[in-house]
């Protein structure tokens, strides 16, 4: 053989061999989710690589968090309070909380929870130079602002308003009074869960290595890529979990993750916003559509005079077709929005937005004829890349046919430029506008719109005194019924000023492997993968 | 030789310093504030968005970023990502991925399109090269996603052959249908490539005096064809072997695959100066790399350029 040909046979094979041998090392040895399930009772979940798994700082790792973890309390679909980690909470004044914990209670690692470790974590949450993210949640307790000062650092490490009475009792006083309180101590505010001592040591392993209180213990460490093992914790004394194991797998793209289900390689996954309309064909009874406590609005440019006059904004909300967008964008699994708040948060005045949330194009017309009509383009603006391009083109298109204004939709080019655009008040158009509350009370969504600061910039730009007030005297309700009532109060102020029509009433929708039998959920929209119920023989 | 490698390393600094000063400059160019929106739509306290600002030093003008970022890759620190991850680590999690995905797609193209082209080349003009040319056209022609998503539908959930998505099955049943997906594009330029180059060779001179010789066919279109035409095709498939390494956003998130292209993507989601800067420099050092190779490549099999 000629030698200069065996040198290009050379480097071939060479090349060859290196690909065989690289990827050798890139496969991890042979585990794969779906064996272990027939051994029994395990599930496998598609989820979002977490990066953070810590309670006080993960933003897409609700459901691993409460898997690991108990929370205080629960909300229930019918939006009843139960108490899980506590076994009570009580105030006189809804201003000072005395929290009882349950006795016998560990974390994963052995160690006992206590009123400690529940003050400790809050502290370390809340804890200003830390910067965790969900340090937000602790805002309401009194001395928060001593660990977050505007300029300079800290001078101390706790906030006043905790103070340990007992081993499994602490008191919480607040800023003001607050009858929602037992609310916000439920299942999704996850910086309100315990750590152990061990994790306030050091907060990098604690990441990789994640210790809660709940059903479920993390088996090994969190890899980013790697899916998350979790298997039952024996000593759990809360309701023991249906199933043995969970396995948290991480999708890049939920739209893999669903195909991935189709093909019955794992149980369960959410459906992304594109599948929406396909998911009942595809799943039939496998898809599970659960009512959520996120509301959806179209924001309306308040400091732009043309939307001064209520009946234009009046005009615009009843120019919207509700049940046809959410036929062809969503597949129907939303419900079009006839209140200020969620339906899913109690006490909720469904149907006060009554005909200015119906769909009646003649009298959107004479509406906003009345109002002296629009003057030049009704121009929306929402994040591009985030699947909305459907919703807002089919808004833009009923706006132009049923007021005769023309008006385009325009995406931004992604989540960070319309979020700051949105927060600096530079829009000239109609925006998108949602909250998805973390605990289910007509309080979180009225104040994160409503109330300036209260955590939704600008998403819609009222903020008036007596808004604020009266939210501020329905807070300071405990009784239920009572505060049910003040909060209904509150839209019926905002009625008046029908400041943003709202759209929908969100749901959050998931598809299951033929493996699942049962997925039940909770008020914050999630499943409750803890009481999964599977098919026999699965 | 030496002097050309040198020169060539010379350049890579060079191109080095200037890409990645150009692209930190365009991440900080883009609107819109990656700390506040790391919430998403349940933005973050403002005590903790400007205590995240001023830790990752977002509040300092870009030049005093980039010397900042440029110091620390001087001490071999990549930067952290705005989660306080490592991108160091983040990338040597990902380059397995991406190498192994690269290179089996690449092995896919060379055996295939090669033998494809050959074959064309040697029927020029019979049923067999015109299905073939036919093929590559089609080829060429369909977008990636489409192909990703069909073949994810039929092979992988309908037939289930192969797994639908992730790394879990290892190498190669995890690998194999990407691999093919990407490869695709490639192997038809790489067919066609081949064919033409064949029926170059076949018509010169050396081939008809390697016939009248008497040498046996086997051995004229084995040895001698086959490494004159495959001069072309090889610097294509060294080119082409540095895109595959830039990893496939499409393929890599079709199929949850982990690789560069999908932490390049994310990473441009989410304004993240150090892992863009990083992860595409990687990238830029891999092509010009691969580049090199291709011209040390081409002179080991051409005489005329060795000896110039």
């Amino acid at each position: 053989m000629n030698p200069r040909h065996r040198r290009l046979t050379g480097v071939i094979s060479a090349a060859l061999a290196l690909a065989v041998s690289l990827s050798a090392c890139g496969s991890t040895a042979g585990d794969d989710g779906d064996d272990a399930g027939a051994s029994g009772g395990s599930i496998s979940v598609a989820v979002t690589d977490p990066i953070q798994t810590i309670p006080g700082r993960q933003t897409v790792a609700y459901d691993l968090n409460m898997a690991v973890w108990s929370p205080l309390t629960w909300v229930d679909t019918d939006g009843e309070l139960s108490y899980v980690a506590a076994e009570s909470i009580e105030s006189d004044d809804a201003t000072t909380w005395t929290v009882t914990l349950r006795d016998g209670w560990t974390f994963h690692d052995g160690t006992p929870v206590t009123a400690q470790s529940y003050v400790d974590s809050w502290n370390a949450v809340a804890y200003g130079p830390d910067a965790f993210e969900n340090s937000g949640q602790l805002a309401g307790i009194a001395g928060y602002d001593d660990l977050n000062p505007a300029k300079g650092e800290p001078k101390t490490t706790e906030m006043s308003g905790l103070e340990v009475t007992g081993d499994l009792t602490f008191t919480v006083t607040l800023d003001g009074p607050d009858g929602q309180f037992p609310m916000q101590v439920s299942q999704a505010q996850t910086a309100l869960y315990p750590m152990p001592a061990s994790a306030l040591e050091d907060m990098d392993a604690y990441n990789t290595h994640p210790v809660g209180n709940g059903p479920f213990a993390v088996v090994g460490d969190y890899v980013e890529n790697e899916p998350i093992e979790t298997e039952a914790y024996a000593d759990y004394q809360g309701t023991a979990p249906t199933v043995d194991a969970i396995s948290f797998v991480p999708y890049a793209d939920a739209t893999t993750a669903y195909t991935d289900v189709q093909a019955g390689n794992i149980d369960v996954a959410s459906v992304p916003a594109a599948r929406l309309p396909q998911a009942a064909a595809d799943f039939g009874d496998r898809l599970h559509t659960f009512e959520a406590a996120g509301i959806s609005y179209l924001g309306l440019p308040l400091w732009d005079e043309r939307y001064q006059d209520v009946r234009v904004r009046q005009a615009i909300s009843m120019a919207i077709d509700r049940e046809t967008i959410d036929k062809v964008v969503y597949g129907g699994l939303y419900t079009p929005a006839t209140a200020f708040t969620p339906a899913v948060e109690a006490g909720t005045p469904e149907g006060i937005c009554g005909t200015f949330c119906e769909y009646d194009p003649a009298a959107a017309k004479a509406l906003l004829d009345s109002a002296g009509g629009f003057d030049g383009t009704i121009d929306i603006y929402y994040p591009g890349g985030s699947g909305l391009d459907e919703l807002y083109k089919a808004i833009a298109n009923q706006l132009r046919q049923n007021l005769g204004v023309e008006a385009v939709a325009t995406p931004s080019s992604d989540w960070a430029e319309f979020s700051e655009t949105r927060t600096n008040g530079d829009i000239d158009g109609p925006f998108f506008s949602r909250w998805g509350a973390l605990y289910p009370s007509q309080q979180n969504t009225l104040r994160s719109f409503f109330v300036e600061g209260g955590g939704c910039p600008n998403c819609i730009p009222y903020y008036e005194d007596d808004v604020a007030d009266l939210i501020a005297a329905a807070d300071a309700e405990s009784d239920p019924a009572a505060s049910a009532e003040a909060y209904a109060a509150v839209q019926e102020r905002i009625l008046e000023d029908f400041p943003a029509p709202p759209l929908f009433f969100e749901t959050y929708s998931y598809v299951t492997s033929e493996r699942v039998a049962e997925l039940p959920t909770s008020a914050v929209g999630n499943p409750t993968f803890t009481a999964v119920v599977l098919a026999e023989g699965a | 030789m030496t002097r050309r490698v040198t020169r060539r390393l010379v350049d890579l600094l060079v191109v080095f310093l200037g890409v990645t000063l150009i692209i930190y400059l365009m991440v900080f160019a883009l609107p819109g504030d990656p700390i506040a929106a790391l919430g998403g739509d349940r933005p973050l306290a403002p005590n903790v968005v400007a205590e995240l600002r001023e830790r990752y030093h977002l509040d300092e003008p870009v030049l005093q970023q980039y010397l900042r970022y440029l110091g620390g890759l001087l001490q071999g620190d990549l930067g952290t990502t705005f989660q306080g991850q490592s991108v160091a680590d983040r990338m040597a999690l990902r380059w397995p991925v991406t190498i192994t995905l690269a290179l089996t797609a690449w092995g896919i193209e060379v055996v295939l399109g090669v033998l494809l082209g050959l074959v064309a080349g040697l029927r020029a003009g019979a049923v067999s090269d015109r299905l073939i040319l036919a093929g590559t056209v089609v080829a060429t022609s369909i977008p990636v996603f489409v192909l990703a998503v069909s073949a994810q539908l039929w092979l992988g959930v309908e037939l289930a052959w192969f797994p639908v998505a992730g790394t879990g099955e290892g190498w190669p049943t995890a690998y194999l249908l990407p691999a093919a997906v990407i490869a695709v594009f490639g192997l038809a330029s790489v067919a066609r490539l081949m064919r033409g180059s064949v029926v170059d060779t076949l018509r010169t001179d050396f081939v008809r005096t390697l016939r009248a010789k008497g040498l046996r066919e086997r051995q004229v279109v084995g040895v001698h064809v086959l490494r004159s035409s495959a001069i072309p095709v090889l610097t294509f498939l060294a080119i082409d072997l540095g895109y595959l390494l830039g990893g496939t956003v499409v393929v890599e998130g079709v199929f949850n695959l982990p690789g560069v292209g999908q932490l390049l993507f994310q990473a441009i989601r989410a304004h993240e100066g150090p892992t863009i800067v990083g992860v595409s420099t990687a990238l830029i050092l891999v092509f010009l790399l691969t580049n090199l190779l291709v011209d040390l490549l081409a002179s080991v099999l051409d005489p005329r350029i060795r000896h110039e």
